[in-house]
């Protein structure tokens, strides 16, 4: 009797063995049974107060669970009403049975029959629209089930309490299954005392399937995936062969989106709540090998632990689809990646611990709007990186371009360790010259980097960067000495000295400052100094006419955006000492030129006539600009009763003077008008 | 006697008034160069956020930036395309309310700016946006 | 009646003080948040073919821009 109520709940629950069942009671007459169970006890499935009821005379046959566990699920309040209910011992079946799980009808109806003495058992479950479970049982301990045209979104509304993961993805589509499971615990074995042994092949496949989580920020669409498991268990430890092929569909996977084609196979083990992964290999577009292992915890639903390998992956395909989106979601639309790359990651508990990569060839680039922009390669090395631990990273560097600046190829090493990363001295080639970043150390602070170094620029001619910016040639040496340059967010601020020796004399640059480096507000502030300047040379260079003599400048807080200047306080004047100072009438008509109109007496026009050059005694010319207009005036403390301002004065013979009325000069007017000054021969990018 | 107790109003009611009066006196530069592009900026990628905002996918948070809120409604191939433009917008503001305080000569000022704008962009959302308060995403 | 002047100036010290405490009198608050609806209304483009403030940012109710309509 014991072994029969046990078979019957085999068939009746799938997979329940007669172990610990203890029935409170049971009885069997001709016209009616009653059967009362309290609890069931197995290792992957439970439950308790379980109540039959088979009326003969009516036919009606009435299933109570009061709590039904199946792995770490649980469903409450089981009710099964059959009414055609008939029972020709050993033989129990039902036609049209309904079924309520916590008082909810489920829409389908069931159909089963089976065999108290344990010769097999039937059931079949059709749903309301088309959805069909048949599923036969053998008598060996076999398990057959085939499952057509199964609504998921209806599967998991009706067994919510069983999936609680599942109900906040929104599963829908359709699912075909074939399930064959054999060795359900078979009572010879109990009873020898030999291993449980069990067998199981799945084969499924999901058409039309979506999912979506609540915040859309994980969904798929329009799915066709193909999936086939082949399992054997030894006393509950699994081994498992997998197979899945997506077919069709797309995913949005925050923040990737992919599109159906990556095929996988994997193989591993399921151990309790803990199912391991030991290879899996996915076919990716672009990738030549992807191989992950990992652990995942059935009843945290996470993965524990976990590594991925990269084999020979092409940067030009990964990059836009896999990188972009991670590391710079803002311009993945224009950043461009080119060569190939190998890396092993290895997660632990939802984070990355351990990264190699192999970077072979690797360019990455983002072109600017009009030509030009950054690049950055090729790139080959090794990036080693470890959560806990000091690594260093070796790169070969092929070269990079900023705008029309061209650097040589140049070595990158550095220190890695967890957020910090300290770099070697590096040489990096430009031009005849070289930047020198020394001691640069940067860390990377709630997703922000800060830090500091030094940097040298070790001379450069300024012929070769004149011509490779596209700037009128001019003779002299850049060179610079940044003691201090430090990184914050929004700012690298370049404290220390950029000087150009240039035209007899030498400009220089400080307070340097990059702000907003990587976006629409990057703009470059910084003071200059330029000291004794040969206007012979300088004229020459952007003929502007002649004028011989020296000159200094002060530029005061100088704004540039994107190369031009939006803000500064200029003045320019006439380099103190003794020295010929003679202006040529071209240039004077081009100073005068800049002021606008009337910049001079009628009487003077005249004269300008006569000769060819003019002498002075100084110049001096001052711009504050701001807001697109240049507030104008000439030398300081000469006052002019008609309220213009003195550019140059006159001095010797003949002398004349240029005096500006404008005070307010638009400052595209300003650059237009220098520009048509300079004339066609050089083309000066100063606005 | 009562005149005395007159001026000790008349003091109480200026010294209260003066720290809230003294600083609401002149206005803040936001027309640098920086502020200006970011401005532009901002206003043209709005035509693509406006959409966005109306429909729910993209809130306002509460500290100033944009969030996905929910991005269902937009279809699937786009979705990355969001998650881009939340991401540029967000570096566009943060950048403002950096350059904002650093354009009028106090660089610490950028929390105060950022928490400030926070509010005004809550404040003036249109109806039917969502925003955050108290951490929980609210319907205009 | 001295004394009610004493108390005038002390409660005025008091609420002096207690000004200090809840405004940071360095941070031009209410300047700070002209400037934002200033930005704000050119970003979402809230003036656009409306009718025209005098002073942008002042006498704009909180939420009335809600039924200006940006256009999107």
């Amino acid at each position: 009797m014991r072994r029969l109520v046990g078979v019957a709940l085999a068939g009746a629950l799938l997979a329940l063995s007669g172990a610990g069942v203890q029935p409170a009671a049971a009885a069997i007459t001709v016209d009616a049974l009653t059967l009362s169970v309290k609890r069931v006890d197995y290792p992957a499935l439970a439950l308790r107060g379980l109540v039959l009821r088979l009326d003969v005379a009516t036919s009606q046959l009435d299933l109570r669970v009061a709590s039904l566990r199946v792995g770490p699920h649980t469903l409450q309040d089981v009710h099964f009403a059959c009414p055609r209910a008939a029972l020709s011992y050993p033989v129990v079946e039902c036609r049209g049975g309904r079924m309520r799980l916590a008082r909810k009808p489920l829409p389908v109806s069931i159909d089963f029959r089976f065999d108290l003495a344990g010769r097999g058992a039937r059931f079949v479950a059709a749903g309301d629209r088309g959805a069909r479970v048949d599923a036969r049982f053998d008598p060996s301990g076999r398990l057959e089930a085939r499952l057509s045209r199964v609504p998921i979104a209806e599967l998991v509304r009706q067994f919510q309490g069983m999936l609680p993961g599942l109900a906040g993805w929104n599963p829908s589509g359709v699912l075909e299954a074939e399930l064959d499971w054999r060795g359900a615990p078979s009572m010879e074995d109990q009873a020898t005392g030999g291993a449980r042994r069990e067998w199981l092949r799945l084969r499924a496949g999901i058409d039309n399937g979506a999912f979506g989580s609540a915040d859309g920020q994980r969904a798929a669409e329009r799915l066709a995936v193909d999936l086939s498991v082949e399992a054997s268990a030894v006393e509950d430890r699994w081994q498992w062969v997998a197979r899945a092929d997506w077919k069709q569909g797309a995913a949005y996977l925050h923040p990737f989106f992919v599109e159906a084609g990556p095929r996988i196979q994997a193989s591993g083990r399921l151990r309790g709540d803990r199912l391991t992964v030991r290879e899996a290999s996915v076919a990716l577009e672009g990738v030549g090998a992807l191989a992950a292992s990992g652990n995942f915890d059935l009843q945290q639903r996470q993965w524990t632990d976990g590594a991925l390998s990269v084999a020979d992956a092409d940067l030009a395909v990964i990059g836009p689809r896999w990188l972009a989106p991670l590391v710079a979601p803002a311009a993945a639309e224009r950043l461009r990646f080119a060569g190939r790359v190998s890396a092993g990651l290895r997660f632990e508990a939802g984070a990355l611990r351990e990264l190699d990569a192999v970077l072979d060839g690797a360019g990455f680039s983002q072109p600017g709007p009009a030509g030009g922009g950054v690049s950055f390669g090729p790139v080959s090395g090794h990036v080693p990186w470890r959560a806990n631990g000091v690594t260093r990273l070796q790169l070969e560097i092929g070269g990079a371009r900023w705008e029309r600046l061209a650097f040589g190829p140049f070595a990158l090493a550095a220190r890695l360790q967890g957020d910090r990363i300290g770099f070697d001295r590096s040489v990096i080639p430009l031009l005849d010259g070289a930047v020198v970043l020394d001691g640069l150390a940067l860390q990377r602070v709630e997703g922000e980097w800060i830090g500091r170094g030094g940097a040298v620029i070790e001379p450069v001619s300024m012929h070769l960067l004149t011509a490779a910016a596209g700037l009128p040639a001019m003779e002299g040496v850049l060179s610079a000495s940044i003691p201090a340059l430090s990184v914050r967010p929004g700012e690298i601020a370049f404290d220390g000295a950029l000087v150009i020796s240039v035209f007899d004399g030498y400009l220089q640059a400080t307070k340097l400052r990059v702000h907003e480096p990587f976006g629409v507000a990057s703009h470059l502030t910084g003071d200059i100094e330029a000291r004794h300047l040969d206007l012979a040379q300088l004229t020459r260079t952007f003929s502007f006419g002649s004028i011989t003599g020296f000159a200094d400048a002060d530029i005061r807080g100088l704004e540039l955006v994107r190369w031009r200047p939006a803000r500064f306080d200029a003045r320019v004047a006439s380099s103190p000492g003794r020295y010929p100072r003679r202006i040529s009438q071209r240039a004077v008509q081009n100073i005068s030129a800049l002021g606008g109109g009337g910049a001079m007496a009628a009487i003077q026009r005249r004269l300008i006539g006569l000769f060819d050059t003019f002498g002075y005694r100084d110049i001096g010319f001052r711009c504050v600009l701001d807001a697109g207009v240049c507030k104008a005036d000439g030398i300081p403390g000469v006052e002019r009763a008609d309220g213009g301002f003195v550019i140059v004065r006159g001095g010797g013979v003949p002398a004349l003077d240029v005096i500006g009325y404008n005070r307010r000069i638009d400052w595209m007017e300003l650059v237009d008008r220098l520009q048509s000054a300079i004339g066609s021969k050089a083309k000066a990018e100063v606005h | 006697m009562r005149s005395f107790r007159w001026v000790g109003m008349v003091l109480m009611v200026l010294a209260a008034l003066l720290p809230i009066a003294a600083p609401a006196q002149g206005n803040l530069d936001i027309d640098s160069p920086a502020i200006t592009a970011l401005r532009a900026s901002m206003q043209q990628r709005h035509a693509q956020l406006a959409p966005l905002y109306a429909a729910g996918a993209v809130g306002l948070a509460g500290d100033g930036t944009v969030a996905i809120r929910d991005a269902s409604g937009v279809p699937l191939a786009q979705r990355a395309q969001v998650n881009g433009l939340v991401a540029a917008e967000n570096a566009d503001r943060v950048a403002l309310y950096r350059e904002i305080a650093r354009a009028n000569g106090h660089p610490e000022w950028e929390a105060d700016v950022r928490r400030t704008f926070a509010q005004r962009w809550i404040e003036r959302a249109q109806a039917g946006w969502w925003v955050q308060a108290g951490g929980n995403w609210v319907r205009k | 009646m001295a004394l009610d002047m004493r108390a005038g100036v002390g409660a005025a010290m008091l609420l002096a003080a207690a000004g200090c405490v809840t405004i940071n009198i360095y941070f031009p608050a209410a300047a700070a948040e002209k400037a934002a609806d200033r930005i704000i209304e050119e970003v979402w483009q809230l003036r656009e073919g409306q009718r025209a403030p005098a002073e942008p940012g002042a006498g704009t109710a909180p939420g009335a821009p809600a039924a200006e309509g940006a256009k999107p």
